[in-house]
């Protein structure tokens, strides 16, 4: 045997891997090329006939042939199975620009959000959070609080009542749980108090008979207006920013004097917006709560969530934060 | 509050433009709601006298009138629509080019008739609302003046809102005197002339009531009741307030100008000519001004005449004493009132006007005497009045009255203010307000003014400061709090329970928590209701007793856009009267530190944290919805198992239930130790009709409080680690054939008690049924893991267990399946 014949052996069995298009055909093709009929194998079965020399010669062809087609089968085969894994792969194509199909998970309601958001920087500065009832007596949301029997806030025209002989009212904001808490134990004091309130209001863009507060109360030794003035220019760079500003303007409440809004630094037409009410704790409000106004000093503030919510996310109708459409909800 | 530029910086010096006058009112307390300019825009309007006039030919409501040209030259014609005019009066012309707000005038053709301009009513030119006929002007006004030469029209109106404390503020003289303060200048007082008292006295006066103060009368004589000249009527329409008569007009032109309201009676029509000031018995009847008739009760202050009640005190006066076009003889009255009383009576008419306002603000008790003063000077101009006689009766001071000097330690305002400001400096700025001051060292003893009501306590006068030091100067700095803030747990168990509601679906919603009188009831069902008193609408006359109403009107509404499915949960209170069963109910849970109390241990309505929950229709998510995969009562038994375990409250029990509203084979009482606590279930078909709702619908509700009030209070509720066993585990399924009644539940708990130590996790996996089954029975299958800590388990442990559990559900009626 010379070396053409096996060049030709060898050209014809890489002839057959090549053209073995799945794993059944090139079986098929090893069989004939390598199996124990092939013409290879055929031919080292008549090495044994031949001398040393010439044994030694053609042997060596023919392993170097095997060699050779052995090498090609595999690489074939590697191939073939690397064709057949991304066919089967392709089959498996899913189109995943579609939407995502999975129960997803409920999301916070806006109100929930800011109301805790609120929380969270008071609660990082060492305040407490207390609540209280909706359903609350009288005394503690209006006589302890400075607000009188003839007040006009105390009228039907503003507060909902649940018994009038009995003075039992839909809270009008959450003071009355600074109230209970200033009962409850003496100064030092830091608690926000967060939760629904009431008023009379008939339900319109801007109005609603129930909304949600966050008041603050602070009562300690050597309290200052500077203390109030800082603890709410945190509060606001917080919630809105740190590039923000505060700014106090003289206004009047029963159970604060001196009594102060407190504008936020905005883009607006004057640069500022309204976002609270505050100002130092009543010494009266201190005394009916049996706290002695001679040594301790405080400072209390309300802020509306819905009006923060409102401002800070472009609500624009506060029915939106009661309505709960899917797709309000679904925006935060 | 309105205030007219012009009148403002008439008494006071103001050298600040307009935009830096309304940040210094604002940063004052003095808030600005608005700045408007009544009449702005209105140009080439001029006087013009009325020549001629005659009916339109063609218009039965026109007329055609001749009036004087320009400058009082020529004649001009107009069609003009009014008639309240004749020949001889002085009217206001626009002429052709001339401008008012909102219209540009042409020459135009009316009915064929050409008009040079129009003739100008209030309304057309911002003076008022008045648009019934035209501004007729005094006949003595020159001809051709332009308007904007005889009043300040179109001038900047500022409009504050007073804080109820500062009824002083309800005037201009009051704004400009703040303002004079705030700018640390002078205001001039002396500006109003007034008339000179009489010696004579006047109608006789007796005062029976402790709500009144002082009480002034002044006679007027010779009185000609007449139209108002234009810059009255400007002022009262600047300040929004309508033009009536030259007498009524002056009484309210004082009021603004000093805050002292004035009433004029026609003394012809008070009978007996003299007064008596007194407290209403309840039951008289009075009419009012406005025509209505008022029913007096005690506690209303009333002026009577010899024929009874004339006037109700500080609030409106009476129709049958009334000023009006014939009036020859008045009586005009300035008092001081009790703010509460004026407030009371109010209040309880509905009926608010300009001198009850300021009244029940508190009026300067020492200001009465010279506004009648003023108001009779300026009735001698606008109605020929001449004084004739004075009353003047004083009381004895009332408490609401008396004045006390105010003791404040400077030193304390300085520290709560966190101002450097020394004794001197606090003194000073207290002068500006008009008090009356004097240094003691730290000692400020301080004499208010008579007409600032609210300076009473330290704490006013540390405001005063402040305020007119400016509250810009207050520095920022964080209190030094050295206290353990944070939430309470009932607190935190709340945040982690609304986290494993969220996960399982539900978007959270806040509803407004009132319900009419039909209702779906869910955990412990009762008709009991916390009702409100005066309620804003029928069907929110009473608290919510469960939080199911809020979540179905919710769901309703958005199945009205067209949604096909929804799935959202709330966290609330929850109300129901004090005897309530849900409250004897959670008492043996709780105990009764959950109730709520008012002073004096009143106890107050139940008003417990509940967690509500509810869904309908098809599983939804951003782009795609599946109308296979709908919401179901599982969902909602699934996200309440998941909030027990969060409140380490372990499993809660399940008991069938068959309650009003919901579907009697599908809904579950919740129990937590024997106490029921909740309830999940599916809609009865006819409740989701009646919400628009698709069946199915589920829904559920659960009484956090308790949950929360556990984890608050229990000192087992600390998670331990399990132990991991590492040895392989052994997976063995059995498949238990059992009649339809017999509940998973108790299955589940024969296999779990069957297999003993060595089960590690029991899962349910399928259930089964068919004709291979015996009727009414159905074939469930649970995956067992048997792990021992110990050693490696094998094919006869296993066994054992298979067998065991085989004897175990044969003991309940079940059997294994072959």
């Amino acid at each position: 045997m010379d070396i053409s014949e096996v060049d030709a052996l060898r050209v014809a069995a890489l002839g057959a891997f090549a053209s073995a298009v799945d794993a059944a055909s090139l079986e098929q093709a090893r069989v004939d090329h390598l199996g124990r009929r092939s013409p290879l194998a055929e031919a080292q079965k008549q090495l044994g006939g031949f001398d040393d020399d010439e044994r030694r010669r053609v042997g060596a062809l023919l392993n170097g042939l095997k060699n050779d087609i052995t090498a090609a089968f595999e690489q074939r085969h590697q191939d073939l199975a690397s064709l057949e894994l991304a066919a089967t792969l392709e089959s498996q194509r899913l189109d995943l620009t579609g939407p995502a199909r999975r129960v997803r998970p409920g999301r916070p309601h806006l109100l929930t959000q800011v109301e805790q958001e609120i929380v969270d920087v008071f609660v990082g500065m060492g305040f407490g959070v207390a609540e209280g009832p909706e359903v609350e007596a009288g005394r503690f949301n209006f006589d302890l609080l400075n607000i009188p029997a003839d007040h006009p806030a105390r009228g039907t025209m503003d507060t909902i009542y649940v018994d009038e002989g009995a003075d039992v009212v839909l809270r009008t904001h959450t003071s009355p749980v600074q109230v209970r808490t200033m009962l409850a134990q003496q100064p030092p004091i830091a608690v926000v108090c967060p939760g629904r309130v009431y008023r009379a209001d008939a339900v319109d863009a801007t109005h609603s008979p129930v909304f949600t507060q966050v008041e603050g109360l602070l009562v300690a030794e050597g309290v200052t207006m500077a203390h109030l003035r800082g603890t709410l220019l945190a509060f606001a760079r917080a919630l809105f920013g740190d590039d923000r500003e505060v700014r106090l303007r003289p206004s009047f409440f029963p159970f604060t004097e001196p009594s102060a809004e407190v504008d936020v630094s905005f883009e607006s037409a004057s640069g500022w917006l309204e976002i609270l009410g505050s100002g130092m704790v009543d010494p009266a409000v201190l005394a009916g709560c049996g706290i002695d106004p001679e040594r301790y000093t405080g400072f209390a503030f309300g802020i509306g969530v819905e009006r923060v919510a409102m401002l800070r996310h472009g609500v624009s109708d506060i029915r939106d934060l009661y309505d709960a459409d899917a797709r309000f909800l679904a925006a935060f | 509050m309105r205030i007219p530029l012009s009148w403002l910086t008439s008494m006071v010096d103001v050298d600040l433009p307009l935009d830096a006058l309304v940040e210094r009112l604002s940063a004052a307390g003095l808030e600005v709601e608005g700045v408007t300019r009544p009449g702005e825009g209105v140009r080439g309007v001029a006087t013009a006298r009325v020549l001629h006039h005659e009916p339109h030919p063609d218009a039965d409501s026109l007329r055609l009138v001749d009036i004087t040209g320009p400058g009082g030259v020529g004649e001009v014609r107009v069609v003009c629509g009014a008639a309240n005019f004749e020949v001889g009066d002085v009217v206001l012309h626009a002429a052709v080019g001339a401008e008012i707000p909102g219209l540009k005038l042409a020459a135009r053709t009316i009915r064929g008739q050409v008009s040079a301009g129009m003739l100008a009513s209030a309304r057309e030119l911002g003076l008022g609302d008045d648009h019934a006929g035209l501004l007729v002007l005094d006949a003595d006004v020159g001809l051709g003046l332009p308007l904007e030469e005889l009043v300040p029209v179109g001038e900047p109106v500022i409009e504050i809102a007073v804080q109820p404390d500062r009824g002083d503020l309800l005037s201009i003289r009051g704004v400009a005197r703040d303002l004079a303060a705030v700018l640390d200048t002078q205001v001039r007082t002396e500006l109003a002339p007034v008339a000179s008292a009489p010696a004579s006295s006047g109608v006789s006066v007796t005062l029976e009531t402790d709500a009144v103060g002082a009480f002034v009368a002044w006679t007027l004589e010779d009185v000609r009741v007449r139209r108002s000249p234009l810059w009255l009527r400007t002022r009262l329409a600047q300040c929004g307030v309508r033009s009536i008569d030259s007498v009524v007009d002056v009484t309210n032109y004082v009021m603004l100008e000093l805050g002292q309201p004035l009433h004029a009676f026609d003394l012809d029509r008070v009978a007996g000519e003299a007064l008596k000031v007194r407290d209403a018995a309840g039951g008289e009847v009075l009419r009012t001004l406005d025509g209505i008739d008022r029913t007096l009760v005690a506690g209303d202050v009333v002026i009577d005449d010899d024929a009874g009640p004339a006037s109700l005190a500080g609030v409106m006066g009476g129709e049958r004493t009334e000023v009006h076009a014939g009036t020859k003889r008045i009586l005009l009255e300035g008092a001081v009132w009790d703010p509460a009383a004026i407030r009371r009576t109010s209040r309880r008419l509905g009926l608010v006007s300009e001198a009850s306002t300021r009244f029940e603000r508190r009026v300067d008790p020492a200001g009465a005497e010279e506004a009648v003063a003023r108001a009779a000077h300026l009735l001698a101009d606008t109605a020929d009045a001449q004084v004739v006689a004075a009353t003047n009766v004083g009381r004895d001071m009332g408490a609401w009255l008396v004045r006390n000097e105010v003791v404040a330690d400077a030193a304390r305002i300085r520290a709560l203010l966190a101002l450097d400001l020394d004794t001197d400096a606090q003194a000073a700025l207290l002068r500006r307000s008009g008090s009356r001051v004097q240094e003691d060292g730290d000692r400020l003893t301080v004499v208010p003014p008579s007409w600032r009501g609210d300076l009473e306590r330290p704490a006013d006068l540390a405001e005063e400061v402040a305020r007119l030091h400016g509250f810009e100067h207050i520095p920022a700095e964080l209190p030094p709090l050295v206290l353990r803030g944070g939430r309470t747990p009932a607190q935190q168990v709340e945040l982690r329970l609304r986290e494993a509601v969220l996960a399982a679906g539900f978007d959270e919603v806040v509803t407004r928590p009132f319900v009419g009188e039909r209702t779906l009831l869910g955990v412990h069902p009762s008709d009991a209701r916390v009702q409100l008193a005066n309620p804003l609408a029928k069907d929110a006359a009473a608290m919510r007793p469960g939080l199911l109403d809020g979540l179905l009107t919710t769901l309703r509404r958005n199945r009205g856009q067209g949604r096909a499915g929804m799935a959202i949960m709330e966290f609330g209170r929850i109300h129901r009267p004090v005897d309530d069963v849900l409250g004897s109910e959670l008492d043996t849970l709780l105990g009764p530190a959950w109730r709520w109390e008012g002073p004096d241990a009143q106890p107050l309505p139940l008003q417990p944290r509940a967690l509500g929950v509810a869904a309908f229709g098809a599983r939804m998510g951003p782009g795609w919805l599946d109308e296979e995969d709908g919401w179901g009562v599982t969902d909602v038994i699934a996200a309440f198992d998941e909030v027990a375990r969060r409140a380490g409250a372990g499993a809660l029990e399940r008991r069938p239930v068959q309650r009003e509203g919901w579907h009697p084979g599908r809904t579950v009482a919740l129990s937590l130790e024997g106490v029921e606590i909740g309830i999940a279930g599916q809609l009865h078909p006819h409740e989701a009709d009646h919400w628009d709702l698709p069946d199915p619908v589920v829904a559920g509700e659960l009484l956090i409080e308790a949950l929360q009030h556990r984890a608050a209070t229990l000192e087992d509720v600390e998670l331990r680690a399990p132990v991991l066993v590492r040895h392989p585990a052994v997976v063995v399924d059995v498949a238990v054939v059992a009649p339809e009644a017999l509940e998973t539940a108790r299955i589940m708990q024969a296999v779990r008690d069957a297999a003993g130590p060595l089960l590690d996790e029991l899962w349910w996996f399928d259930e089964f049924r068919g004709a291979q089954l015996p009727a009414q029975h159905r074939s469930l299958a649970f995956r067992l893991r048997l792990q021992d800590a110990g050693r490696q388990l094998n094919d006869q442990d296993a066994e054992a267990v298979l067998k065991a559990v085989e004897v175990a559900v044969g003991a309940i009626g079940a059997a294994l399946r072959a």
